[in-house]
């Protein structure tokens, strides 16, 4: 039985257990099956100690639900940037890693044995000249040294940091970072040059964030690369719907709304070319949208739902797929591409009153959010939005954020209009109104 | 070498390094005790690392220090030089040449800045290109980043948080009223969602108390620096307190829609707690969100229509059942 130890050596599989005590915190040790219950404490102790300022705990009856919860827009930087930062390393590799950058930080080149000479003479450690050579060799290719062939021998030696070489360029350059590091994709990049530089941001904060992205990343950066060479990718994805409740699902909803394609937690694997990343800043979601062949359509993939990624080869029709993307994407409202690709687009009418004097922040929300749609002034405090869309159903949200303003509401597909006139009556019995024949 | 050979998860980036690279920085100015270095560690590392860390490097495992008689026993270290900056990785590299096609990376630089930038990153590889993600529902009315003005608007704040300088600012409030007036700039915020930078900056009111304004960097039409500076560091979450509401918002979440799963994430930028109550089946989640942001809270539960309900607290339900039933009345006019 191994010891328990606060780092790991592969971050996928920590993913999920994040997540879990992130996004819902409300599960249980007995609620993860999928592993044994040691694993759970040991996974459970590691978010303890890695996210202690934020672990809370909850006791129900004999159960006890740990959870991570904090609000994103007091926060520095990403606190669950802890998690990629928790990779164990052996004694050599540390010890290496600061005494070859104390030894090389005079800038002058040296060969393999005189670096192990020195590492002997200058700090009295010996180690096998190999295990220099690896860790030269892996330093080099991480960008942190430079080797070049003197005689017979390579000669390596360190590479200055930018603020010595560019000293012109800060502070500018690590406040940059310390904004990006929390609004641009791979921020824990970001984070890890302000550890780097033994800086801190005390100047940015970042509302409505979505911290969960980050666990994303590794996944998205092979996709990146693949939509760089224009290559298929094969994917794993586990269906998330539903995955997070242990209830009876109760589908209600038609082909129309989206019944899950994967039943709760499925895993399928997939061929697809990768067109592009969508990424929502209002429900927290990424997407990875992609041409897939066998169906002859574009696609969406929850980034959060893929697991694995495998890289294929470059298609040659990447570029008409990426046509297609731009053609019909004016048409789609946020991830849905419609049933069929060879369907007309949905029509969404409605109208929206209030207060023009008084309440003219209404019609700044309809010019800003409507993503495209018409507005027309109909009458003095009344306004019809319209928009075609490949799947109607995707705006009900939206429309609904309207509610008390909405005069009138039709949509091309009558599954959808029915089911926004069901929600207002349903909302209209939970908060105790009386019922209304609309 | 090719990008998508660099690993994120790699040992060059892990807690404990920063740790001791930190303690070791220290122990170059001056000899540590053992309750110094656990300080840093308890600083800089997990919440356990202590226990990892300490003792490896007093012992020796790790050897980068040795005890000094001269010093009480205290630990010296045994490397010659500065830790800090350390040269930076491929990866790292790559990602700033990324930033580098962001329309806001201009606002923190000049333009020869970003020239000499551009050299120094001309052997790096993007690490992704900014036109391969879209924010689909990023509103319209995004910043003008590109604009001259509010780069050089952008630049003077930056520099004056940096500084505390406080600065003559003249203003367009959201009442459409023109205020010149003097701040203290102390933090940028950035809004993902609508894109703009918002700037806190404290005030004097007429009776000498300070107060925290927030204002929209892109309604800002002129800025001044005054020449006097505030001698201290301005703990502005100190001055938002007080707006974080007394009882927080109470949910009660149905499975239907796969509902539970888009409200967790919906909501997961928010301080929140959530149950399972068994008899139900549902769920109920406690948001703890600021008062000032209430109705954007509001119009956000309001979108997920009859899946979520509001239990409470007493003011958020009033209007939300208001809302529902002046929907009603605006529907059964038409």
């Amino acid at each position: 039985m191994s010891e328990y130890k606060e780092l790991i050596k592969q971050f996928d599989k920590i993913r999920s257990y994040v997540r879990d005590f992130y996004v819902y915190g409300f599960k249980t040790r007995e609620d993860f099956h999928e592993k044994s219950g040691r694993t759970y404490d040991n996974q459970r102790r590691r978010m303890e100690s890695w996210f202690s300022d934020y672990i809370r705990t909850d006791q129900n009856g004999h159960k006890k639900s740990v959870f991570l919860t904090l609000d994103s827009s007091r926060m520095a930087v990403n606190p669950l940037y802890q998690a990629w930062k928790s990779k164990s390393f052996t004694d050599n590799d540390i010890s290496l890693r600061f005494l070859l950058s104390d030894l090389l930080a005079d800038g002058r080149p040296r060969s393999l044995e005189t670096i192990a000479n020195e590492l002997q003479t200058q700090y009295g450690c010996l180690f096998d000249t190999q295990a220099i050579r690896r860790k030269l060799s892996f330093y080099e290719k991480q960008g942190l040294i430079t080797r070049r062939k003197e005689g017979k021998h390579y000669q390596y030696s360190s590479i200055s940091p930018l603020s010595q070489t560019h000293p012109g360029l800060f502070p500018a350059l690590w406040l940059a970072v310390s904004f990006f590091q929390g609004a641009a994709p791979f921020g824990f990049i970001g984070s890890t040059i302000l550890d780097f530089w033994n800086q801190k941001n005390d100047v940015f904060r970042f509302r409505s964030d979505y911290l969960i992205h980050t666990l994303e990343d590794e996944i998205l950066l092979p996709i990146l690369h693949a939509m760089e060479q224009k290559c298929r990718i094969q994917i794993t994805v586990k269906s998330t719907k539903l995955a997070a409740a242990p209830y009876p699902a109760k589908h209600k909803e038609g082909p129309a709304f989206g019944i899950p394609k994967h039943l709760p937690g499925r895993v399928s694997s997939l061929t697809v070319t990768p067109i592009k990343i969508l990424t929502s800043t209002q429900t927290g979601r990424r997407y990875l949208c992609a041409w897939q062949e066998n169906a002859h359509r574009l696609s969406t993939f929850r980034l959060d739902s893929i697991q694995n990624i495998q890289l294929l080869t470059p298609d040659p029709a990447y570029d008409a797929h990426r046509k297609s993307f731009q053609d019909i994407f004016p048409y789609v409202w946020g991830v849905s591409f419609g049933d069929s690709p060879k369907k007309e687009p949905e029509t969404v009418v409605m109208e929206i009153c209030f207060d023009e004097k008084e309440e003219n922040f209404i019609l700044t929300r309809l010019q800003r959010e409507g993503r495209g749609g018409t507005l027309k002034r109909l009458l003095p405090g009344v306004y019809e939005y319209s928009r075609l869309c490949a799947d109607a159903a995707e705006l009900l949200p939206w429309i609904k954020s309207f509610t008390g303003r909405i005069r009138s509401f039709q949509c091309s597909n009558p599954a959808v209009e029915k089911r926004f006139w069901n929600d207002m009556k349903k909302m209209q019995e939970y908060y105790g109104l009386p019922h209304q024949s609309i | 070498m090719k990008n998508h050979d660099l690993s994120l998860f790699s040992e060059l980036y892990t807690c404990y390094y920063q740790v001791v690279a930190r303690i070791l920085e220290e122990a170059l100015h001056h000899p540590l005790t053992r309750r110094q270095m656990e300080n840093l560690a308890r600083q800089y590392g997990y919440d356990e690392s202590i226990l990892s860390i300490i003792p490896r490097l007093t012992e020796g495992c790790w050897p980068f220090l040795h005890q000094s008689e001269s010093f009480s026993g205290a630990y010296v270290s045994s490397l010659k030089h500065t830790l800090f900056p350390q040269t930076l990785t491929r990866l790292q590299k790559s990602w700033l040449k990324a930033l580098m096609s962001d329309s806001r990376f201009c606002l923190f630089f000049t333009d020869s800045q970003l020239k000499e930038l551009n050299e120094a990153l001309l052997d790096s590889d993007p690490l992704y290109r900014t036109s391969d993600f879209y924010l689909f529902d990023q509103y319209g009315d995004h910043d003008p980043f590109s604009s001259v003005m509010y780069r050089e608007h952008m630049q003077t704040i930056i520099q004056s948080i940096c500084q505390r300088h406080f600065l003559s600012i003249c203003y367009l409030s959201g009442k459409g009223r023109i205020l010149t007036h003097t701040w203290l700039p102390c933090r940028l915020e950035y809004g993902q969602r609508d894109g703009k930078f918002r700037l806190y900056a404290m005030a004097y009111s007429k009776t000498g108390r300070k107060r925290m304004d927030v204002l929209n960097v892109a309604r800002i039409f002129s800025i001044k620096k005054t020449g006097r500076f505030y001698p201290a560091f301005v703990e502005t979450d100190l001055y938002l307190d007080h707006t974080l509401c007394k009882d927080p918002l109470i949910l009660e979440i149905t499975t239907e829609r796969n509902a539970l799963e888009r409200t967790m994430l919906h909501f997961s930028c928010y301080q929140k707690k959530v149950e399972r109550l068994e008899e139900s089946g549902t769920y109920r989640c406690t948001i703890y969100y600021d008062k000032r942001w209430e109705t954007e809270l509001l119009i956000q539960v309001l979108s997920f229509g009859p899946v979520v309900k509001v239990l409470g607290p007493e003011s958020f339900l009033s209007q939300m059942q208001k809302r529902v039933r002046n929907q009603a009345q605006v529907s059964d006019i038409h």
